[in-house]
C-alpha cells in the first residue's frame, strides 16, 4: 500500500490556504473576545467603585461615623453603633469559628485514620463540610434564629424581647419607685421574681440612683409633706406602687440568647466555618509530607508533629483564609438580618452580652431600600465605609503574614 | 512486646558487640493493598556494621526501611506478616528486646531507637539549632547547658559542627543541599538512636556532598548500626559491610560486601553489580 | 569522643503521659469536626420539625403548596384568605437565577480561558486581584449597585420597558457577583489538564482558539460544570440583592421586566414584617427554606460529587 489517501491526494492547496487563513483570523477574533471580555470584568469594578464614590461622597463626614441612625433628621444620620456592632458581631463569630474551623482541618489532614470504616467516616465529614460550604447564608440565619434565639422554645415559649427566658448572670431585677421629688426614684432590690410590681405601705431598705443602700420612708397622705429635698429624695407617698426594672451587667448572661450580638456572631460563626475549615485544610495540605515524615521518624507523635511542625508552617496560608472568611462575616447581612432583626434605631453598640446590636450592612441594607434621597446617599457613604473597612482588614492580614515569614527562618 | 526501659540501649562497649545481630527479619511479607511488595525474608542486620540493601527500583528495599522503625504505618493501605524483631545485647543474639511489628508496640519509644535519613534533606523551617534539639526536647529531661553540649555533640558526629557553630540560630534552609544531610543525620544521632537508616541519603547530592556522607557512615558505624537503601553500586561497594541484594519483592542474596560484588553465588546478583539490568 | 551528658543520663520523658494528653487532644480535635456534622443534623432537624408546623395547619395542603400559582402570605391580612402555593416564589428565582446564568457562565468561562491559556503574566497580576476584589465585594454592595446603576440604566436603555424593580437588574447583579467564581474554579480545572495535551494540539497544527475550545476546555469539562452547577446554587440561595431590587411582589411568570419575589426575598421581607412566632405565616418561613436548602445542597452535592471525580483522574 503505497498509495496515499485519497483525503491526503485530493486536497487543493488554495482551498487549504484559505481554509487556514480563516481558522487563524476566528482564532484571532476569538482572542480579542477573550481581552474584551476580561477586560469588561475590570470595567464593572470601576463602574462599581465610581458610582458608589460619586453617590456617597457628599455624605462623608464626621457625623456619618460619629452619629447615630435617625428617622427625622436623615441629614445628620450616622452608623456609629453600627460600627461597633459590626466589629463585636465580627469578633464573636470570629472566636466561635477560628478555633472550630482550624481544629476540624487540623483533625481532617492530620489524623487520617488506617481503618477502612473510619476512613469511610472521614469522608463523610469531609463532604459535609463541603455541603455546608454550599447552604445559602439565609439558611443558615433561620438556624441562628432557630437555634440561638429561640433555642427551639425548650425554654417555653418566649415573645422575643419580653420574655427574661433563664437568667443566669449579671441580672439585678428592682422595683423602681417614685419619690416625693419630681422625676426622681428609688429602687427596691426584688426578692420574688414571679411579683412584678410592688406597693409601698411602711419604710424599706432601698437603693438611691447611684446604688447607694438607703432607708426609705414614707409619707401617709394628709400629712405636711417634707421639705428638705434630701428627705424628699428618699420619701415615697404611701400607696406608690412601682414597676420592675432590671439592671444589666456588661455580663448579663441568659438562654434563649434572644435577639442578641452574640447570638448575631454565633450564626455568623456558622457561616464561616466552612470557609475556614476548607482553607485552613488547604493551607496544611500545603505543607511538604517531608517535614512530617522527619518529624515523625524523629518519634513525635502525630500532635508533637502538628504543634511543632505542620501547623507552624501552615500558618501564613490559615491566617489568609481566616481573614477572608472575616471579610465575608463583616459584609454578610442576611443571617444577621434574620438573627438580629431589621431595626436599626440603636443609638449605641451593644451595652451587654444580651443587648440587640445593629451591624453596617443591615444598616447600608435598610438605608438603600428607603425612598428618601439622603438615605440612598448616607447607604451610598456606608458602603465606602464599609469597603475600607475591609480594605484595612485586608492589608492587617498582608502585613501580619510577611511579618510571619520574616521571623520563621 | 512491650520496650523495656533498662538502659541496655547504648552498648558500653560496641567493639565486643560488633557483627553479632541486631535486627532479625523473619519470613516477612509486606502489601501494599493488594500488591505484595515483600515476599518471605529472612535477613539478620548484624551490629556496629554498615548494611546496604541494593536492587533495581520497586524492588521492595525502602519498603522493607520503612518497616523497620513503622514509618510505614502513614501508608494507607500497607499491611505486613511475619517478624521483625530488634535483639538485645545478650550474647546469645536470641533474646527479642522489641517485636517490632506488634501493633501495641510503643512507636514513639521505637523511632527514638531507630533513627531515620531520607532521600531528599528535610531540615525544619526552623533554625539549625532547634533542628537538632527537636528530637532531645520530645524525648529528654535536659537542662539548657545539656541540651547545648548535646547539639554541639551531634553536629560534630555528623561532621557539620565546623560550618555551622557561627550560626546556630540562623535558617536550616539556608543550608547546602550537603550541609542540609548532615544536618538531617545530626538530627536523627542527636535523639541517642541504637540504629540509623538512611533511604538512599545521597540521591539528591553533588559528589562531593555525597563523598562525605558516605565518609561520615563509615565514621559513625562504630557507635550506630546502619542500614542504607542505595541505587548507587559504587556507593554500596565502598562503604558497606555487608550488602544484600533484592530483586522484585524477594532477597536474592545477601553476605558480605566484597565477596558479593566479585564473587556471588547467584547469577542475577552478578548481572546486576556488574550492570546489565537495573 | 565522650556521649553528652543527657544521652548518657537517659532521663526520658514519660511516653504514658504523653500519650493521654495525646488521645485528649484527638478527641478535642474530633469533637470539632463533629460539630460541623452536628451543624448539617441541626439545619435538618430545625427545617424538618418546623415546617410540620406549617404544614399541619388547616389552611394548607403539601398539594396546594406545591402547584398553587400564588403566594399571599404577606400580602392579606386575615390568614383565611392567605394563599400558600410556592410556585410564585420559585418562579421569580427561577427568572433571577437564569439571567444570573446568562451573565456569570459565558463571561466566566471565557474570563477563565483567557487567564488559563492566553494571559501573560502582568495582565493576570491585575485581573487575577480585580476579580478577588469582585468576589470580595458584600452582595449588600451589589444589590445597592442593582437600584442605582443597573435598574436606570436597564430602563433608560428600553425606554421605560422594565419595572423599577424586576427580575433583569437582580439577575445581572448576582451574575456578576457569581463571576469570580466561576472564574477562578473553571480556571482551576483547566490549569490541571496537563500540558502535553495542549502541546500535542498545536503539534496538529491546531490554532489557540481550536486548543483551547476543542481540547483543554473537553478536558477540563467536568470541573467547569461543577464549576456553573456551584454557581448556580450560590445564584439561587443569594438573598441582598434580590431583596433589594427584584420587587416584593410575587408572580408567577416568565417575564424578566416585571417584579419576581424570590423565596429568599419573601425569608426576609417575612423577617422585616415581625410577624409572630408561631403564626402560619411565620412557619410558611421554614417551608420555604426546605425547598431553599433542598435545592441549593441536591446542586452543591452534584458539584461535589462531578469535582471528587474529575480530581481523581487526575492524581
Amino acid at each position: 500500500m503505497n498509495k496515499l489517501p485519497v483525503a491526503l491526494t485530493r486536497h487543493d492547496a488554495n482551498k487549504i490556504a484559505r481554509y487556514t487563513k480563516r481558522r487563524k483570523q476566528f482564532s484571532a477574533a476569538f482572542y480579542a473576545l477573550c481581552v474584551a471580555i476580561a477586560l469588561l470584568s475590570v470595567a464593572i469594578l470601576v463602574v462599581l467603585l465610581m458610582s458608589i464614590g460619586i453617590e456617597g461622597q457628599s455624605r462623608l463626614s464626621t457625623d456619618l461615623l460619629t452619629r447615630s441612625h435617625s428617622e427625622l433628621q436623615p441629614q445628620r444620620s450616622g452608623m456609629w453603633p453600627a460600627i461597633v456592632g459590626s466589629l463585636l458581631v465580627c469578633g464573636t463569630c470570629g472566636l466561635l469559628a477560628l478555633p472550630l474551623g482550624i481544629g476540624t482541618a487540623i483533625f481532617l489532614e492530620e489524623f487520617k485514620p488506617r481503618n477502612r470504616w473510619l476512613l469511610r467516616l472521614r469522608s463523610f465529614v469531609q463532604l459535609n463540610v463541603s455541603n455546608l460550604a454550599g447552604v445559602p447564608s439565609i439558611v443558615y440565619g433561620l438556624l441562628g434564629l432557630t437555634m440561638f434565639v429561640y433555642m427551639f422554645n425548650l425554654f417555653g415559649q418566649i415573645q422575643v424581647n419580653q420574655s427574661s427566658g433563664w437568667e443566669l448572670m449579671g441580672a439585678k431585677h428592682l422595683y423602681q419607685v417614685l419619690t416625693l421629688e419630681p422625676d426622681h426614684a428609688v429602687f427596691i432590690p426584688q426578692t420574688n421574681r414571679n411579683q412584678n410590681q410592688i406597693t409601698i405601705d411602711r419604710p424599706l431598705d432601698g437603693l438611691d440612683q447611684d446604688w447607694n443602700p438607703i432607708a426609705i420612708d414614707v409619707w401617709a397622705p394628709g400629712t405636711p409633706q417634707p421639705k428638705d429635698p434630701e428627705v424628699r429624695r428618699r420619701t415615697v407617698a404611701a400607696g406608690t406602687t412601682g414597676g420592675t426594672v432590671t439592671d444589666k451587667a456588661w455580663y448579663y448572661f441568659r438562654l434563649p440568647l434572644d435577639r442578641s450580638f452574640l447570638a448575631g456572631g454565633l450564626t455568623l460563626g456558622l457561616v464561616i466555618l466552612p470557609i475556614i475549615i476548607i482553607a485552613s485544610q488547604e493551607a496544611l495540605r500545603s505543607v511538604p509530607s517531608s517535614l512530617r515524615e522527619a518529624s515523625l521518624g524523629l518519634g513525635a507523635t502525630n500532635w508533637q508533629t502538628v504543634r511543632d511542625v505542620t501547623f507552624p508552617a501552615a500558618v501564613p496560608g490559615i491566617m489568609t483564609g481566616a481573614i477572608l472568611a472575616m471579610g465575608r462575616a463583616i459584609g454578610e447581612a442576611a443571617p444577621i438580618l434574620m438573627v438580629l432583626g431589621a431595626t436599626i434605631s440603636k443609638e449605641s453598640g451593644p451595652r451587654h452580652l444580651m443587648d440587640n446590636a445593629v451591624t453596617m450592612p443591615v444598616l447600608i441594607f435598610n438605608w438603600a431600600g428607603r425612598q428618601q434621597q439622603e438615605f440612598k446617599q448616607l447607604s451610598a457613604a456606608a458602603i465606602i465605609v464599609l469597603l475600607v473597612t475591609l480594605l484595612i482588614l485586608n492589608s492587617v492580614a498582608i502585613l501580619i503574614r510577611h511579618k510571619i515569614q520574616q521571623s520563621q527562618p | 512486646m512491650p520496650l523495656s526501659s533498662t538502659t541496655d540501649t547504648t552498648p558500653t562497649d560496641p567493639q565486643s558487640q560488633r557483627g553479632r545481630t541486631l535486627i532479625r527479619i523473619q519470613n516477612f511479607n509486606a502489601w501494599y493493598g493488594d500488591f505484595q511488595a515483600l515476599q518471605d525474608l529472612t535477613l539478620d542486620i548484624p551490629r556496629h556494621q554498615v548494611t546496604a540493601f541494593i536492587g533495581p527500583s520497586g524492588c521492595g528495599k525502602s519498603t522493607l526501611l520503612k518497616w523497620i522503625n513503622r514509618m510505614n504505618d502513614l501508608t494507607p493501605g500497607a499491611r505486613a506478616k511475619g517478624g521483625i524483631s530488634l535483639l538485645s545485647d545478650r550474647p546469645d543474639e536470641q533474646t527479642v528486646d522489641v517485636d517490632i511489628l506488634d501493633p501495641n508496640v510503643d512507636v514513639v519509644k521505637l523511632r527514638r531507637k531507630i533513627g531515620i535519613v531520607f532521600q531528599k534533606p528535610n531540615p525544619f523551617p526552623k533554625s539549625i539549632f532547634d533542628n537538632v534539639a527537636f528530637g532531645p526536647r520530645l524525648h529528654l529531661k535536659t537542662t539548657k547547658s545539656e541540651l547545648d553540649e548535646l547539639v554541639e555533640w551531634a553536629l560534630q558526629k555528623a561532621a557539620v559542627w565546623d560550618e555551622v557553630k557561627d550560626r546556630l540560630q540562623g535558617p536550616a534552609l539556608g543550608l547546602s543541599g550537603g550541609q542540609q544531610q548532615r544536618l538531617c543525620i545530626a538530627r536523627a544521632i542527636a535523639m541517642g538512636p541504637e540504629v540509623l537508616l538512611m533511604d538512599e541519603p545521597c540521591s539528591a547530592l553533588d559528589p562531593a556532598s555525597t563523598l562525605a556522607i558516605e565518609d561520615l557512615m563509615f565514621e559513625l558505624r562504630s557507635q550506630y548500626t546502619i542500614v542504607v537503601v542505595t541505587h548507587n553500586m559504587q556507593q554500596a561497594s565502598r562503604c558497606s559491610d555487608r550488602t544484600a541484594f533484592f530483586f522484585e519483592g524477594r532477597l536474592i542474596e545477601s553476605g558480605e560486601t566484597r565477596k558479593m560484588f566479585t564473587n556471588p553465588d547467584k547469577n542475577q546478583t552478578d548481572d546486576y553489580v556488574r550492570g546489565k539490568f537495573g | 569522643m565522650a556521649l553528652p551528658k543527657a544521652l548518657q543520663e537517659q532521663d526520658f520523658k514519660s511516653t504514658t503521659t504523653g500519650m493521654l494528653s495525646e488521645r485528649l487532644i484527638v478527641s478535642c480535635l474530633a469533637l470539632c469536626a463533629l460539630t460541623t456534622v452536628l451543624i448539617t443534623v441541626g439545619i435538618i432537624y430545625m427545617l424538618i420539625s418546623q415546617s410540620v408546623g406549617f404544614f399541619s395547619s388547616d389552611q394548607i395542603t403539601l398539594r396546594e403548596f406545591v402547584t398553587g400559582t400564588e403566594w399571599t402570605a404577606l400580602q392579606s391580612k386575615q390568614l383565611q384568605q392567605s394563599k400558600f402555593g410556592i410556585l410564585p416564589l420559585l418562579s421569580g428565582t427561577l427568572r433571577v437565577t437564569t439571567v444570573a446564568m446568562l451573565i456569570a457562565l459565558p463571561l466566566g468561562l471565557i474570563t477563565a480561558i483567557y487567564l488559563s491559556e492566553f494571559a501573560s503574566p502582568w495582565i493576570r497580576s491585575w485581573l487575577k486581584p480585580t476579580l478577588e476584589i469582585i468576589a470580595g465585594v458584600p452582595t449588600v454592595v451589589f444589590g445597592y449597585f442593582a437600584i442605582l446603576v443597573i435598574s436606570p440604566s436597564l430602563q433608560w436603555f428600553s425606554g421605560g420597558g422594565f419595572a423599577t424593580f424586576n427580575a433583569t437588574s437582580a439577575g445581572i447583579a448576582v451574575g456578576i457577583l457569581c463571576l469570580p467564581m466561576v472564574c477562578s474554579l473553571s480556571e482551576d480545572a483547566m490549569r490541571a489538564v496537563p500540558n502535553s495535551l495542549r502541546e500535542g494540539a498545536y503539534g496538529l497544527g491546531c490554532t489557540p482558539y481550536e486548543t483551547a475550545v476543542k481540547v483543554v476546555v473537553p478536558a477540563a469539562f467536568s470541573g467547569i460544570v461543577s464549576a456553573f452547577l456551584l454557581a448556580f446554587s450560590r445564584a439561587i440561595g443569594e438573598t441582598m440583592i434580590v431583596a433589594l431590587a427584584a420587587g416584593t411582589l410575587p408572580t408567577f411568570s416568565a417575564d424578566p421586566t416585571r417584579q419576581a419575589q424570590t423565596m429568599t426575598g419573601f425569608i426576609v421581607e417575612m423577617i422585616k414584617s415581625e410577624n409572630e412566632y408561631g403564626t402560619v405565616q411565620h412557619f410558611s418561613l421554614y417551608a420555604v427554606a426546605v425547598t431553599l436548602f433542598a435545592i441549593t445542597f441536591l446542586m452543591t452535592l452534584l458539584g461535589q460529587m462531578i469535582r471528587r471525580r474529575f480530581q481523581e483522574s487526575y492524581e
